[in-house]
């Protein structure tokens, strides 16, 4: 790490810390209720209380479950129709407007009809959140499939490559920058449409624990809820990018 | 038998037998004719120069005998066998070398790629792998990625690749044209010792008159619109080249000339 990045890193540090401190001004001024904003140190009480009892343990595994399993699904889905449609310039045509026709549909419309089809139940919850994560991760796909630069499927042709060592050895390490980014972006709104379905059907989750406790006036524990949610985007994000740093190592090289 | 019947025996017979062949071969691409009417042979480890005006159908050529390309009239056959798909024997060496190579693999997973493909165990391939570096003049770049390397270093790597496939033939579409004049006579001669000491095939095409002069066995001038022979020259100049001897050589500037003329020519 250079010296510009160590202060990057120290200045979003302080602006963190900063934030912290003003929220524990705001609430011990009491400029806003304590029944509804507690302060910083209310809610790491509450934060440990709910760990140490073993209930919010549960709840954070709850929603990472529905995250990971609605997010791989989304992934294996969206990469493999991805392949299908940015493979073919044909399959583009044909495919592309019905595309643009489901893409900007908000999935909390489909949510009603997911529900009516499958009740309140996890094999709803999973299609929700598929449903919703899909998108980034097939339309990156589609992109990075269409943009396989032609010269090297020639070289394939020319070597008489078998048609799965052109996919695995070209076409998918070619894709792999826009598929990581497209996963990427899912990988937050399938921990959104997480939380909106356990609040939807009271499935086992931090939304749940976050909905019951915000019925309940309990703020300090619904704030423990949402700093565990974005504790939740913020760390699988980080996780991503190292994984995608480390298989994207050739484009460090390139710069 | 006729005279002329007779003589173009003679002819075959001095030329023997092609390992590539052209008879009339035609190809249209979107209702254009790119080639009309071409007739070539390329006798087994003969080095062939094509030159011609940019846009008059060399890369084109070049295609139809790797088998990229089905020609719509006549036929292009490699040891008399119609060339209707790439086989691995004969490999191609294209221009863009940049947008040849694959980025995400170091030097040594790019030539893996021939080698994967020729289904090589993979024990072996390390070992087939530092061969060929050391071949073309890229030891120690092994973990190199193409983007780390300069442009004549990728062109060497393109070349290792192609050569991982064990290739009878080599068809070169101006491999050299990106590179300054130092790198390019040093891959001239580089080449020329590659594939005269294996007895390669090679058909090299090029837009500068003195590289085709200083390779070929032959050099065929092409005419555009559409692409057919316009001119064919015999090189009967003494190898090793030099490139200090041979461009100096009577015979060469001869030759230059002709060529020359020949260009000058088509270009109105
Ligand atoms: N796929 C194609 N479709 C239509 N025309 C083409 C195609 N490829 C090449 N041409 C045309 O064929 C001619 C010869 O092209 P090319 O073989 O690339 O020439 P050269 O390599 O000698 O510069 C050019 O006029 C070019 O525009
Ligand atoms: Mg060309």
């Amino acid at each position: 790490m250079n010296r510009a990045a160590i202060l990057w890193r120290v200045a979003s540090i302080l602006v963190a810390a900063g934030f912290i401190a003003a929220w524990q001004l705001v609430a011990n001024l009491k400029l806003v209720s304590p029944v509804f904003l507690p302060g910083p140190d209310r809610a790491w009480t509450a934060l440990v209380r709910g760990f140490s009892s073993g209930d919010l343990a549960s709840k954070l595994i709850g929603t990472l479950e529905h995250m990971a399993y609605g997010w791989l699904a989304a992934s294996i889905a969206g990469i493999a129709l991805g392949a299908l449609i940015g493979s073919s310039k044909l399959m583009r045509a044909y495919v592309a407007p019905s595309l643009e026709f489901l893409r900007p549909l908000p999935v909390s419309a489909i949510i009603p009809v997911a529900i009516a089809m499958l009740g309140l139940t996890q094999g709803m919850a999973l299609f929700v959140i598929a449903f919703g994560a899909i998108w980034p991760i097939m339309l990156a796909t589609i992109h990075g499939f269409a943009a396989v630069e032609p010269r090297l499927y020639e070289v394939a042709r020319a070597l008489q490559m078998s048609r799965m060592a052109v996919i695995a050895k070209i076409a998918l390490p070619s894709a792999l920058p826009d598929i990581l980014a497209g996963m990427r972006l899912s990988l937050t709104v399938a921990l959104i449409l997480s939380v909106v379905c356990e609040i939807l059907a009271g499935l086992d989750g931090l939304g749940h624990w976050v909905l019951l406790s915000a019925r309940a006036f309990r703020s300090a524990d619904l704030f423990a809820g949402v700093i565990l949610l974005g504790a939740t985007g913020y760390l699988t994000s980080v996780a991503m990018s190292v994984v995608e740093q480390r298989l994207l190592a050739w484009q460090a090289a390139a710069r | 038998m006729s005279v002329v019947a007779r003589l173009d025996e003679a002819k075959a017979a001095r030329r023997g037998t092609p390992l590539i062949a052209f008879n009339g071969t035609t190809l249209r691409l979107g209702g254009k004719t790119i080639i009309e009417q071409l007739d070539l042979e390329v006798r087994p480890g003969e080095f062939v120069c094509i030159v011609g005006a940019s846009g008059c159908g060399k890369t084109t050529a070049l295609r139809l005998a790797a088998g990229l390309y089905r020609p719509s009239e006549g036929a292009v056959t490699f040891n008399g066998e119609p060339m209707t798909e790439p086989r691995r024997e004969v490999a191609v060496v294209f221009q863009d070398y940049g947008k040849a190579l694959l980025p995400w693999r170091t030097a040594a997973g790019n030539i893996s790629l021939a080698l994967e493909a020729s289904r090589v165990p993979s024990r072996e391939r390390n070992g087939r792998i530092d061969a060929l570096l050391r071949k073309v003049g890229l030891p120690g770049h092994a973990d190199k990625y193409p983007t780390e390397m300069s442009g004549g270093m990728q062109q060497r790597l393109q070349i290792a690749r192609c050569l991982a496939q064990e290739p009878t033939t080599l068809l070169m579409d101006e491999p050299f044209g990106a590179l300054d004049a130092m790198t390019r006579q040093g891959l001239q001669d580089e080449v020329l010792s590659l594939t005269q000491a294996s007895r390669t095939t090679v058909i090299f095409v090029t837009h500068d008159l003195d590289e085709a002069i200083y390779l070929g066995d032959r050099v065929i001038g092409l005419l555009p619109h559409p692409g057919r022979i316009g001119i064919e020259i015999d090189v009967n100049l003494p190898r090793p080249r030099d490139q200090l001897a041979t461009r100096e050589h009577p015979e060469f500037l001869r030759l230059r000339r002709q060529l020359f003329d020949f260009i000058k020519a088509t270009e109105h």
